[in-house]
């Protein structure tokens, strides 16, 4: 199964994965629309920085995926695809997937009326390659077998 | 082979799950007295006051095809009263015997009644299945107030749920804080003051010691003299396995059921898991209880594994907890107060986080408000990690994968290391 590949010497801090990834997880798939008029998703990478080094890191996709034993009521699940994925509609926003996950690669989605939402890497099920991926100028994330 | 699991919840679905991977014939058998599919513990206080119900499947721990898809049969509504290691069957509460080859015991726990006079009346309550979630949330909308014994995750949890419905609610906990086991001092002072901001009445180092009442319950008396008129009363001051149909077993138990790093009985046919069981727990090094959900679930897989043949160990768990009451979410795990360890610890606003370590080996851990890396640090402990190197960077609120060893974090990125 191919997952995103962080190959942390190329990255050179742009956002550009961030920027692709919120696009791609908005309603509307507009890149104005999804940063200036819809509520705007929160990105499943995150760059992390601290001279010289830079990355974005995302969900590694786990085998035996800590998140989803953690899990209260099976939201966050494995796909038909193979990628360890969130229900929306079934996440209820407890936090354990986020006290599991050995690479804290779960954010918080907390905007919801009732129920907090888990925010992750879902390996973009409507592309071939991911967002991120496409978006890197430089190979600092690629899509591979690992 | 005839596989017997009874309890139809984490550990006994997990084990389903992991037998049904390699093996598609067996023939599967889940027993549990409740009559519903398994569903999200966790939620029963949400449920009570209807923030969830059982139409939505957002209260089941399985979707409503499970059992068919993997070819289960459910006996449900039924309870075991004896199992019969020699002969390899279970008796149930109807006379009817059900045959196994290799049976798991996965009956969960049971809420721990603690003595006092006047248990019995109407109006108190427990809040550990959906029978018991039933029975008070059809006594809510007669309730005023709510006396909640024990401040642990289901008694907070409840006692914050009820206040939100404008019920007055009485917190009583027998400690010098709430959570006590799994946060410390000031920990619990950012969950007392979320209770507080609810209106729950918070009463520490007091306990309750009678019910009064002539049906129905009335009054609560504490150790301290107190009194407190109430007219409901929720009972949340722990669980502890359910051993009912074991204990006069060959089956070994000390306070839950005794099981090898296999997840085995002392009768080789016989695996047990979940909140049942006394498992290892590697940070305080020995056997225990700890009847936390996602520690069910790898017991569970891993019983299910070895049931059909595998050879796979339990590492070993410890105690983790997520919980947020009012605005506040924390992350506890591991031991989280003790002397005896190197303390790194910062407060700042609404944030807060510590970190216990032995010997360069991360032990506990606290955050409350930031809690998004916290996995990272369960993985320390799990894995005995060295942190003499990194420990100097927990305390920074933007702790992350940038301040590992270039090496180290490749390798673990690329899932080399697991």
């Amino acid at each position: 199964m191919k997952i995103v590949k962080i190959n942390e010497d190329n990255c050179i801090y742009c956002h550009l994965c961030e920027v692709a990834c919120i696009v791609e997880h908005s309603q509307s798939k507009d890149i104005i629309k999804a940063f200036k008029k819809e509520e705007r998703p929160i990105a499943r990478c995150s760059v992390e920085f601290n001279y010289p080094l830079s990355l974005s890191i995302m969900c590694r996709h786990c085998d035996d995926a800590p998140c989803m034993e953690a899990c209260q009521n099976g939201a966050m699940h494995r796909d038909e695809r193979g990628y360890v994925t969130v229900d929306s509609n079934k996440c209820v926003g407890c936090w354990m997937c986020v006290m599991a996950c050995p690479y804290g690669v779960i954010k918080r989605d907390t905007r919801r009326e009732v129920w907090g939402l888990s925010t992750k890497c879902d390996a973009c099920p409507d592309r071939k390659i991911p967002a991120c991926v496409e978006a890197c100028p430089n190979n600092a994330l690629t899509f591979e077998e690992i | 082979m005839k596989i017997v699991i009874i309890g139809n919840s984490v550990a006994g679905i997990n084990a389903v799950e992991a037998i049904r991977e390699k093996d598609k014939i067996s023939d599967i058998r889940v027993i549990s007295d409740e009559q519903t599919r398994a569903y999200s513990h966790p939620l029963l206080p949400n449920f009570v006051v209807g923030d969830v119900s059982r139409a939505e499947e957002r209260f089941y721990y399985r979707h409503r095809a499970f059992y068919e898809k993997n070819n289960v049969k459910t006996i449900l509504g039924k309870s075991v009263v004896k199992v019969f290691p020699k002969n390899k069957y279970v008796q149930l509460n109807n006379e009817e015997k059900v045959e196994y080859d290799k049976l798991l015991i996965a009956c969960g726990g049971k809420p721990i009644i603690p003595k006092m006079q006047g248990v019995e009346l109407e109006g108190v309550h427990t809040l550990t299945n959906i029978k018991s979630a039933d029975r008070l949330k059809s006594e809510l909308s007669d309730i005023k107030s709510c006396v909640v014994v024990g401040g642990g995750l289901i008694g907070s949890k409840t006692a914050e749920k009820l206040a939100k419905k404008g019920i007055k609610v009485t917190l009583v906990e027998l400690m010098k804080r709430v959570l006590f086991p799994v946060l410390d001092d000031t920990g619990a002072d950012y969950i007392h003051k979320e209770l507080k901001n609810l209106g729950v009445k918070l009463i520490l180092e007091d306990s309750v010691v009678e019910l009064k009442g002539d049906k129905k319950v009335k009054e609560v008396v504490l150790s301290s003299g107190k009194k407190i008129e109430t007219d409901s009363v929720v009972v949340a001051v722990g669980v502890r396995p359910n051993l009912d149909f074991v204990s006069d077993s060959d089956i070994e138990t000390n306070k839950g059921i005794l099981v090898n790093d296999y997840m085995q009985t002392n009768i080789d046919t016989i695996y047990a898991a979940g909140d049942v069981v006394e498992a290892y727990d590697i940070v305080i090094a020995q056997k225990r209880p700890i009847p936390i959900l996602p520690l069910a679930a790898r017991q569970g897989r891993i019983a299910g594994l070895n049931i059909i043949d595998s050879n796979i160990k339990y590492k070993g768990g410890f105690p983790t907890n997520s919980i947020t009451i009012g605005k506040t979410s924390f992350i506890s795990m591991g031991i989280v107060d003790s002397d005896e360890f190197e303390v790194l610890q910062i407060q700042n606003g609404n944030e807060y986080r510590k970190f216990l370590i032995d010997d360069n080996k991360l032990v506990g851990a606290i955050l409350v408000g930031n809690i998004e890396k916290a996995g990272m640090f369960n993985w320390m402990i799990q894995n005995k990690f060295d942190v003499s190197w990194i420990k100097d960077t927990f305390l920074n609120s933007d702790f992350g994968w940038k301040y590992f060893n270039k090496a180290f974090r490749v390798l673990r990125l690329d899932r080399k290391i697991k």
